[in-house]
């Protein structure tokens, strides 16, 4: 298959539906042989962005482009049809038809494009064997199992080289276990055949583990874009923050800030951490720290927190204890050592990100 | 998917179907304001026609006797649809798979056949009223009588209640049921608070259907109110022109605004109602496997309650009508041996223009059946995946016919296949009869299509078009690929409609547009009572030729 070299670049992507607006001024770049995913909540607007680059959806105003080809701007009233984007869209559900074998499905799009029959079997049988389908040619579609028509649907994408590859949650419909080997399977594919694919997920841990970048978006906004190991560490909102990991959440007052660090102090407790954003005395504020940056102690020290065991979960690879202190619950992973009477949580000051409260 | 670009040949499919929807609906309108018919010169615009038939007690008759059928319809339907799709969805009630074919049977067998039916079978000579006197000394019913006509009519419209009660009930998942027992309630309560109050949007969109349909009444009024006289809307629109015995056009074309002035406001009211309904889908729960309710001893009781149902629907007028069909003559003193015969059908087939009649059913059935699907399949895709002008447009265009009576719709375009060039010359082929068909099913068959249009999700014909096909292609190439099963199923059930159909038939009848229906309606008012049981046979006979072949495909009697 032929390398991609156009970038795909989306400004100022604006869309509604009726009064209600999904989008709000997005813009993104895509680079050849790059694959950004769009992360998000449902309503963020992730599959809308998506099905607007495909020509699917009915943007109000911006600019798409691939290369020097535009799809759609608005100020120059282009808006070009869908089956003449030449774009490969692999949707949440499959949509393979029916009514059509494996080959038939796959071969369509060539078919379309005016294709010889020879090249067509040969380039279909190529792609099916890249797939892993070879033996499943003549088979009808409900006669594959979730996994296979996944992959159907994918080789149906590619046949044509398309200049990039929209993937609407192409992994959601399969059973979780399978959907950890089909994202190593995935990210391997698009790596090996250097495709360039915008993929939606909800899935923060899928988006980190297939795309080179994040595009987090918040009720039609990008909140925030990065490579993964970006999104995760180093958040610049208290939404990334949540949205990326598995999170303790400390409310409370700042009352000092010294050299970007910051003291957050609440009912009976008080901890140094790193101000994200604007953070000065007087704000509240919460702290937030990741669930694997917590460690348990033994005895007292500084960041220490004092705490009661309420309860531990087995989760299998490892423990997940609770912890008290006031209404506070911290959540940590690890044993709690024997015969100790308290337990202390130590949480490292440049792991506690603190983000003032939104004003009211 | 949003499409965005202009396209001809869907402007062309509504253009068309405003035309032929709206032509004849404004010619009824603009000749009820004219004082003679409107191809009389003599004519001017003006009230006359309305004065003179609000001057006329026998329309108020006539009113007031279609709101009381109407009324009385309801009142019998509701309560008896209503408990059979409760049996038959909900309970273990034996024979449940034959009884749910055999309560759609009356719905595809002509009103015409079966008030017929009702006439020799327990008419004042009919074969059950004279068994029933020498039982009883006496035959203790009157089916002439207004409340014999919506009794009759009542029962025989248990089907559309049970329909859409049944539907309703499929859809409301027995979860929210279960919920109810587990809090406490007993079956009846369950039945009572939960599965009625969620269902009630249904009931009232079958009332409203029903008493709509019994506005629409004519074959039933037209044989069993004759007798004494009972008039209804529709059969003194058709007794208009004896009574005066000119072609009094103005005056019935008054009537039909009439007749209109109540039906559509009934047809929006379905279509709201259909919307609001639509809001208990959101709610409701999810439909899985339902549980049975043990009826125990009572479901003897219950299946008996149905079986006379089915007895008094089904088995009395269609066993009337076939013994008719095979004797001279029926009458007190009569032995069945003695007058048994072949004479009848030898009659029919030795007419020419009932022979027509029967070969131009057929006909009108499979080829124009097909074309009519044809047609609806064009409106439907012309409609499918549009937002906005074209499909509210096509939305209320196809509500129009419905409120149309068949009876009013094939005055109409008679009308236009006398006056409008290009189509006088079709006026005496059967072409006039299948374009006034097409018109009057036209919700019907759109609906189907509709229906199976529903089944397809958006992104089959999304995925195609981002592999590169056009709108068209995707059209050819996934859209009706995927509805197939479906254009056939509509087929076979515009087959049966087209069959059963003969009040838009009745003012068309001519030379060489002869159909069983309106042949019925003709014969009927000439006397001709062995050629009409005989030709009600053969007409049943076809509609039970569609009815096996659907079952055999396992084609969903309803949409």
């Amino acid at each position: 298959m032929n390398k991609p070299v156009d970038k795909l670049v989306v400004e100022n992507l604006h869309l509604q539906y009726g009064d209600n607006p999904i989008l709000k001024g997005v813009s993104m770049t895509l680079n050849p042989g790059e694959v950004v995913a769009l992360l998000g909540a449902s309503g963020s607007g992730k599959t809308t962005l998506l099905r607007s680059v495909a020509g699917l959806e009915q943007p109000s105003r911006g600019k798409i482009t691939i290369g020097d080809t535009v799809l759609y701007d608005s100020e120059a009233g282009v808006d070009m049809p869908v089956e003449k984007r030449n774009l490969g869209l692999v949707f949440q559900s499959y949509a393979l038809w029916p009514h059509r074998s494996v080959f038939d499905n796959v071969a369509y799009g060539l078919r379309l494009r005016g294709i010889s029959a020879s090249d067509i079997d040969q380039r279909v049988n190529q792609a099916l064997t890249n797939l892993g389908l070879g033996a499943l040619a003549k088979r009808l579609p409900h006669q594959l199992s979730g996994g296979q028509q996944q992959r159907v649907a994918i080789a149906r994408a590619l046949v044509y080289n398309p200049p990039v590859v929209l993937m609407d949650e192409p992994l959601s419909n399969l059973d979780a276990k399978l959907r950890e080997e089909a994202r190593a399977w995935l990210r391997e594919l698009i790596v090996r055949l250097g495709l360039s694919a915008l993929v939606v997920t909800h899935d923060q841990t899928e988006a980190m583990a297939m795309s080179d970048k994040i595009l987090l978006l918040n009720f039609g906004k990008i909140e925030q874009q990065g490579t993964p190991e970006d999104m995760y560490n180093r958040p610049l909102s208290r939404f990334t923050a949540e949205f990326m990991g598995s999170n303790n959440y400390l409310p409370g007052k700042v009352t000092q800030v010294v050299d970007g660090r910051s003291l957050l102090e609440g009912d009976g407790w008080k901890l140094w951490g790193s101000a994200r954003g604007e953070v000065k005395p007087g704000d509240t504020a919460t702290g937030v720290i990741r669930l694997e940056r917590t460690r348990i102690a033994d005895s007292a020290g500084d960041n220490r927190l004092r705490t009661e065991v309420v309860t531990g979960m087995f989760l299998g690879d490892r423990k997940e204890q609770l912890f008290k202190l006031g209404a506070l619950r911290i959540r940590c992973y690890g044993d709690i050592p024997s015969g100790a009477g308290e337990t202390f949580i130590e949480i490292p000051p440049d792991d506690l990100w603190i983000f003032a409260n939104d004003a009211g | 998917m949003i499409t965005r670009n202009f396209s001809l040949p869907r402007t062309a499919v509504v253009a068309i179907t405003a035309l032929v929807i709206l032509t004849p609906l404004s010619l009824i309108f603009w000749q009820s304001f004219l004082n003679a018919p409107f191809f009389n010169p003599a004519k001017h615009l003006g009230l006359d026609a309305y004065r003179f038939i609000f001057d006329d007690p026998d329309f108020w008759n006539a009113f007031l006797n279609s709101v009381v059928i109407a009324a009385g319809m309801v009142l019998i339907a509701l309560p008896l649809g209503a408990a059979l799709a409760f049996l038959l969805t909900r309970t273990d009630l034996p024979g449940q798979r034959i009884i749910e074919v055999l309560v759609l049977v009356p719905v595809f067998i002509s009103p015409m056949v079966l008030a017929f039916g009702y006439v020799v079978a327990m008419g004042p000579v009919g074969f059950y009223s004279l068994w029933a006197e020498k039982v009883f000394g006496d035959t203790p019913w009157n089916i002439y009588s207004l409340t014999s006509i919506a009794v009759i009519a009542g029962l025989t419209h248990v089907p559309h209640v049970y329909l859409y009660s049944s539907a309703a009930l499929k859809s409301l998942g027995s979860d929210v049921e279960e919920a109810a027992r587990v809090v406490g309630a007993n079956p009846l309560r369950v039945a009572l608070n939960v599965s009625l109050p969620m269902t009630a949007p249904a009931l009232f969109y079958a009332a409203v259907l029903v008493f709509f349909l019994g506005f629409e009444l004519f074959g039933l009024p037209l044989v069993l109110g004759d007798p004494e006289g009972h008039l209804v809307l529709s059969t003194y629109l058709y007794k208009l022109t004896n009574k005066l015995g000119t072609p009094s056009y103005h005056l019935m074309a008054a009537v039909a605004v009439c007749i209109v002035a109540v039906t559509f406001p009934l047809v929006l009211l379905q279509r709201w109602l259909l919307k609001t309904s639509g809001k208990y889908v959101s709610v409701k729960g999810k439909a899985t496997r339902q549980k049975l309710l043990p009826l125990g001893g009572w479901k003897w009781i219950a299946l008996a309650i149905v079986a006379l149902w089915l007895v008094f629907t089904i088995v009395v007028p269609i066993s009337g009508i076939t013994l008719r069909a095979f004797v001279e003559q029926w009458g007190e003193g009569i032995k069945l041996t003695d007058v048994l015969t072949l004479e009848n059908f030898r009659q029919v087939f030795d007419q020419s223009d009932q022979v027509r009649a029967i070969i131009n059913t057929f006909l009108i059935g499979t080829i124009g059946g097909g074309l009519a699907v044809a047609c609806y399949t064009a409106i439907g895709l012309a409609g499918h995946r549009q937002r906005g002008g074209v499909a509210r447009v096509l939305d209320y265009l196809v509500l129009i016919p419905r409120a149309i009576p068949g009876l009013l719709a094939g005055l109409a375009f008679l009308w236009i296949f006398l006056f409008v060039p290009g189509l006088k010359e079709m006026r005496n082929t059967v072409f006039s009869v299948w374009l006034a068909y097409t018109v009057v099913w036209l919700a019907y068959g759109l609906r189907l299509i509709s229906g199976a249009l529903l089944q397809i999700g958006p992104e089959l014909e999304e995925s195609a078009r981002t592999v590169g096909a056009s709108n068209a292609q995707v059209l050819r190439h996934v859209t009706i690929p995927l509805i197939r099963f479906g254009l056939l199923a509509s087929w076979l059930l515009v087959f049966m409609i087209f069959e059963r159909e003969y009040s838009t038939g009745v003012y068309l009848l001519g030379q060489g547009t002869e159909v069983i229906g309106s042949m019925l309606v003709s014969l009927w008012g000439a006397g001709a009572i062995d050629q009409v049981a005989a030709l009600s046979l053969i007409n049943i006979a076809l509609v039970a030729v569609g009815l096996g072949v659907a079952l055999r495909f396992g084609v969903r009697l309803h949409e």
